[in-house]
């Protein structure tokens, strides 16, 4: 029989929607760390005369910027591959922080119960009594504009979700009786938590960080849509498409564009998630 | 014209190598008002009769052959849609898990009105009042109130009884009962098997019982048929089935049962276990011939056919066990037990005491408070085996997890080798380890699944600074490995790939890793087969024998406990009842609750 | 079984007040940690040095926060919520006026979210073990990946700019007026018989409300469409085959009952959630509520603003907590007590 391991790296290669998701994000990472290499112009720099050009397809192209131009007549394809930047790298980051932050917190409610999960509930309900876009646009309102008080605002707010789910887990996992028998063994409470307790909630963690990305861009994407993001120099969707509802009716293909790159985004961050879910859990059925 | 007829029936699953035959010929009757029990281990294919019966084969799953009368109509070849008039009308049911078996959303009322509605009856008043007389029937204290409860606020025998209220108000003329039994607590197994007898004898109801314990199946019904991995390989008349089995897998299970009354015998443990569906391919003769004691070559070829030796008697059976029939003799009787009555106490318990107390009242929800353990004492002797009998509920599992100090006991004291390690885990650790461990009952859950059985069985020594390197990890790990039956390769496997009963041993190997004076055994053989579980009671009788031992063995069963004990203690709510040695008190017992205990055993 | 759900009730409000008072507390402290100086935008250009000191103190910027707090508390408490730096106006007069329109968008959004949430999630299990299955699947997928304001901007492009279909801005047409009576539009226009100024009124909210419910329903599809698969291979599922039940029988009575609960559950967090959806759903949609309110507030920095919504934000949320827990207690005989 084979190792498990893996077997299971094994079939999480094989599913499609792991394939698909993850191979979406491979483009974008590489649009996003070639950007200066692949992007036709400098996103930032305007060119009045060739304002609101529509894409090659439509009748208002103009040389040379394939998917047209915004209102300042800064070429669009430069400035999504340029928004895929701020885009990728706030999903990683955030999900990196919530994942540390919330899995933690859910860890410690989970197998310690009693007054330490009461007290992390408790602080979960206070947190979760907000929806989470009035409380992200407070926090970014009191730390100010920036990229990482994006990512902070970002961790503080979706930890919660983080935790509520992981901390299930983990209490399902805290049930079994190797947990005790590890225990028994000797082991302390912080080593039976990191090495029987929390591989157990591995492959939900994962899942869950997929996911997560998927938020942090919509998140971001929300708040460069409010103009409560990144600074005005760095192109962003959100701004991107905050600009173009302005011209609608003259060029919706400034509109559609980053659109499409948001929700393709998004889409390939829960296909990649959800097909780890599927491949990850099915493994554990086995047993 | 009998009541239904099964003729050489056989279910194929389809797999990607080909059809693989789950039931293999099978072929039974069952007249009306006839009590006939179906035996087998998990695995042999009995719950497969029932659901082929009712239709609902798993998917994959289907009768590639024979058919089944019920009252001339055969079953197999009748839609899906025609089969299920019959469902709860003419064929009933009753299910293994009670309290799952009910809409938890529904009232039983509800339930029971929508059952009665199905069979035709309009009235709603004629309704309700069959159903309070159904309720009566079973022997439910007031009915008119119980019809409003949620299946949560009752028991699991309150449940049952009343879906075998259900199954039997459509005067049915089959019922099919799973394991109707299993999930329930000795008492009430004993008083709901009764109350089943009693209704399939007013109602003159063909009664199809599926059950993998020989004596109780034996104990209520007149004919048993013994099935072993698809087949059936004997059937006859229950009583002269279990005084004189003929099959040598009957036999095995005979012999493998801890009695508990008579001789103390020891325990005739087969090796291995029953082969499973992907094995059957590579069994084309008899499928018990890699396990029987009285084989020969020709056994393994050639498959054996049913036949009728006396009357009413059939056995599938080769030339090698009839010959070897009248050769077998009993298994020789347990040696006594010596414990030196003057030596120390190995584990000392006094005045153990613990309740879970009601928590915060405003935000919290409140809770009685239950006492859980009251007032428990009791001591076992070096190299003694000590049992704790009692249901679900007594208290014993709390014993055990105070023992071990995963709870800290309200009041007592608990010492080991005159330790005193009373308290919680934490404090008395460095003392604990090498005094007192735990089996722990459910093997699934008790080793990780992402870790190697090597590493499983050595997990005590990881913990501990000096960390010993790898090779001699693997040493102990074989030598734990032999010690408890095991092959020395099972080191590098992953506990699914093995089977429940070679899981237990890896769980015993565990346990025994720090070389402890005493072991503490919460219901290790509760959910194994008669044979696996017989081979696991050998097993630790060995270990008192070459390590000296002492064990706590908890369990609700008595036979086990009177094959393995020289003295044992009743728990009933929290308290200790009555205690003493095992013959004595099994043989004379002085509290009514051991009474009820030991007249529950069938 | 009422007297239990009064009991729930009191207990969820009492344990509410110690909740708002922590929200408040948070909300007041990551605001005073701003960078930016809440004065600047109500400051007149010409304002001398003194001037903005004494503005400053009559806002009672110069106290200690903790000081600040409780004066602010304090007037809280009678009903004051403190004036609007940029429309000078009383915030609590503000958010009267703008809440009904939020409210009602929220309204028809849960109810939207349901109708469709439920009905997905039963076509998506009705789907099971046929080739539908794996369309719907990626399908609610790509539906889950879009968030409410995205869907929003679609719906104008498809319904309002490409079809010419449905309006997409403010409640009424600018020419139509309603004499306002409680704020929520619908109910004015009914109670001053403006029958032509009601169905418009409906046909503004359409969109966006369509919005709000689009970016959650796909969520409510799924987990409902899982809990089904769960709740079908029950043991009581089973029984009631066994005992000749028919099979729509089956899935309606017994499995839909019982899969609603973690949908329910799930429902609840989700609509607590669209309210903060109305932030921007309102924008795009230029729609006079409270969400668009709270934007212009934060672009303003209008302090007071940005805490009276994200107080009355919250306590919309536990109020649509308690209303579905209550519910989930109504259809879960488990969580009533054993007798």
């Amino acid at each position: 029989m084979m190792d498990d391991g893996r077997s299971a790296w094994q079939r999480v290669l094989r599913s499609g929607r792991v394939l698909f998701g993850g191979g979406i994000l491979l483009l974008l990472f590489i649009c996003a760390a070639a950007a200066p290499l692949i992007a036709p112009f400098d996103p930032n720099e305007q060119d009045l005369l060739n304002a609101l050009k529509g894409p090659f397809w439509t009748d208002t192209a103009a040389d040379g910027h394939w998917l047209g131009t915004d209102n300042l007549g800064r070429d669009t394809l430069s400035r999504l591959i340029y928004g895929s930047r701020v885009a990728l790298f706030v999903a990683f980051c955030a999900a990196v922080g919530t994942m540390l932050f919330g899995t933690t917190l859910a860890l410690l409610a989970g197998y310690f119960g009693g007054a330490v999960d009461w007290i992390i509930s408790r602080a979960v309900d206070l947190w979760m009594s907000f929806p989470p876009v009035v409380l992200s646009l407070i926090l970014i309102v009191g730390f100010g504009v920036g990229l990482g008080n994006v990512i902070l605002a970002i961790i503080l707010v979706d930890w919660t979700r983080f935790c509520r789910v992981v901390r299930s887990e983990v209490l399902v996992i805290r049930r079994q009786n190797y947990v005790d028998a590890a225990r028994l063994a000797g082991f302390s409470h912080l080593r039976t938590m990191v090495r029987e307790v929390l591989p157990g909630a591995l492959p939900l963690i994962i899942t869950l960080m997929s996911l997560e990305m998927g938020i942090a861009v919509i998140v971001e994407a929300i708040l460069s849509f409010v103009g409560m993001s990144v600074e005005a120099s760095i192109p962003a969707w959100g701004v991107m498409i905050a600009d173009a509802r302005k011209y609608m009716y003259q060029s919706s293909w400034g509109l559609v564009l980053p659109i499409i790159a948001i929700v393709l985004t998004v889409l390939a961050f829960n296909l990649l998630g959800d097909g780890l879910r599927r491949t990850l859990d099915a493994r554990l059925q086995q047993h | 014209m009998s009541l239904l007829t099964l003729e050489d029936i056989t279910v194929s699953a389809s797999t990607k190598g080909g059809g693989i035959d789950v039931l293999r010929d099978l072929s039974l009757t069952i007249d009306q008002g006839e009590l006939v029990g179906i035996v087998g281990e998990s695995g042999a294919g009995k719950s497969m009769v029932g659901r082929m019966i009712a239709g609902m084969l798993p998917r994959g799953f289907a009768v590639s052959q024979g058919q089944a009368l019920f009252q001339g109509e055969n079953l197999v070849a009748m839609s899906a849609s025609g089969r299920s008039e019959y469902l709860g009308a003419q064929i009933a049911f009753v299910p293994q898990h009670p309290m799952t078996s009910l809409n938890p959303v529904l009232s039983l009322g509800a339930q029971f009105d929508e059952h009665l509605r199905r069979l035709g009856i309009t009235d709603r008043r004629i309704r309700r009042e069959m159903a309070i007389a159904a309720l009566d029937s079973v022997h439910l204290p007031r009915p008119a109130d119980l019809l409003a409860r949620y299946p949560h606020q009752l028991s699991g025998g309150q449940c049952q009884r009343a879906l075998i209220a259900m199954a039997f108000s459509s005067k049915p003329d089959l019922i099919v009962a799973d394991e109707p039994t299993t999930a329930l607590d000795v008492i009430t197994q004993a008083r709901v098997m009764e109350l089943i007898a009693e209704l399939q004898h007013q109602q003159n109801t063909g009664l199809l019982f599926i059950t993998h314990d020989l004596r109780l199946a034996a104990k209520h019904c007149q004919r048993i048929i013994v099935m072993y991995a698809g087949e059936i390989v004997e059937s006859g008349p229950a009583e002269a089935l279990l005084e004189d089995p003929i099959h040598p897998y009957t036999r095995s299970l005979v012999a493998a049962n801890p009695t508990l009354s008579g001789p103390l015998r020891r325990l005739a443990a087969l090796p291995d276990h029953m082969p499973g569906l992907s094995s059957f391919a590579d069994l084309p003769g008899c499928r018990f011939a890699p396990r029987c004691p009285v084989r020969d070559r020709d056994c393994a070829a050639a498959r054996p056919m049913l036949a009728e030796t006396t009357s009413g008697r059939f056995v599938r059976s080769t030339g090698a066990c009839r010959a070897a029939q009248r050769e077998m003799v009993a298994e020789a009787l347990l040696p006594q037990v010596e414990i030196p009555l003057d030596a120390p106490a190995m584990l000392d318990v006094t005045s153990l005491g613990k309740t879970f107390g009601a928590r915060r009242g405003l935000i919290g929800r409140r809770r009685d408070p239950v006492v859980a353990v009251d007032n428990v004492s009791f001591r076992i002797s070096p190299g003694e085996f000590v049992g704790l009998v009692g249901e679900s509920g007594s208290g014993k599992s709390t014993v055990a997890r105070l023992l071990l100090g995963l709870e800290t006991p309200d009041t007592g004291t608990v010492s080991v080798d005159g330790h005193d390690i009373t308290g919680p885990f934490e404090r008395t650790a460095e003392a604990r380890i090498a005094l007192i461990q735990m089996v722990f009952q459910d093997p699934q859950s008790a080793l990780n699944p992402r870790r190697r059985i090597g590493r499983l069985v050595t997990q005590s020594m990881e913990a501990h600074a000096p960390r010993p390197d790898w090779p001699a990890r693997l040493e102990r790990a074989r030598e734990l490995l032999r010690q408890t039956g095991l092959a020395p390769d099972t080191v590098g496997r992953y506990p699914s790939q093995v089977s429940g009963g070679q899981r237990q041993r890896v769980n015993i190997a565990r346990a025994i890793c720090t070389a402890p004076k005493v072991l503490i055994a919460d219901e290790i053989v509760s959910g194994l087969d008669v044979s696996v579980q017989a081979q696991i009671l050998d097993l630790l009788l060995e270990m008192r024998q070459h390590l000296g031992i002492s064990m706590l063995f908890i369990s609700h069963d008595l036979s086990v406990v009177r094959y393995l004990c020289s003295r044992v203690a009743i728990m009933n709510q929290g308290k200790i009842v009555e205690q003493g040695p095992t013959e004595t008190l099994f043989r004379n017992p002085q509290h009514e609750y051991t009474r009820s205990l030991i007249a529950a055993v069938p | 079984m009422s007297g239990e759900i009064f009991g729930i009730i009191l207990r969820r409000l009492l344990v509410a007040i110690p909740l708002m008072l922590l929200v408040s507390v948070l909300v007041f402290v990551v605001l005073r940690l701003i960078p930016a100086d809440p004065l600047s935008m109500a400051v007149p250009p010409n304002a001398t040095k003194a001037d903005i000191e004494a503005m400053r103190r009559e806002m009672g910027l110069h106290l200690p926060v903790i000081q600040q707090y409780a004066i602010w508390l304090g007037q809280l408490v009678q009903g004051n919520l403190g004036k609007s730096i940029a429309f000078g106006q009383p915030v609590a007069t503000l958010i009267g006026q703008s809440l009904p329109a939020t409210i009602e968008l929220a309204f028809f959004g849960a109810l939207f979210a349901t109708l469709i949430g439920l009905g997905g999630g039963i076509l998506m299990f009705r789907l099971r073990g046929s080739g539908g299955e794996q369309v719907a699947d990626v399908g609610s997928t790509l539906m889950m990946s879009i968030p409410e304001f995205l869907w929003a901007l679609f719906l104008i492009l498809i319904f309002g700019v490409s079809l010419n279909l449905l309006p997409f801005a403010g409640r009424l047409p600018p020419d139509v007026t309603v004499t306002n009576i409680t704020g929520f539009l619908l109910l004015d226009c009914l109670l001053s018989g403006n029958v032509s100024a009601f169905f418009s009124a409906l046909k503004h909210m359409l969109l966006p409300s369509l919005a709000l419910a689009l970016g959650t329903a796909p969520l409510i599809m799924r987990v409902l469409r899982s809990s089904l698969l769960d709740v079908i291979g029950e043991d009581y599922v089973t029984m009631a085959r066994l005992r000749g039940i028919p099979e729509r029988r089956v899935v309606n009575r017994h499995a839909l009952r019982n899969a609603l609960l973690p949908a329910l559950s799930l429902m609840g967090v989700q609509f607590g959630f669209l309210f903060g959806g109305t932030l921007l759903v309102e924008v795009i949609y230029s729609y006079p509520g409270l969400g668009n309110m709270m934007v212009e507030a934060v672009r303003n920095t209008d302090l007071p603003i940005i805490q009276g919504a994200a107080l009355v934000f919250a306590l919309a949320v536990l109020t649509i907590n308690l209303i579905v827990d209550v519910l989930y207690i109504v259809v879960n005989p488990k969580l009533r007590r054993a007798r």
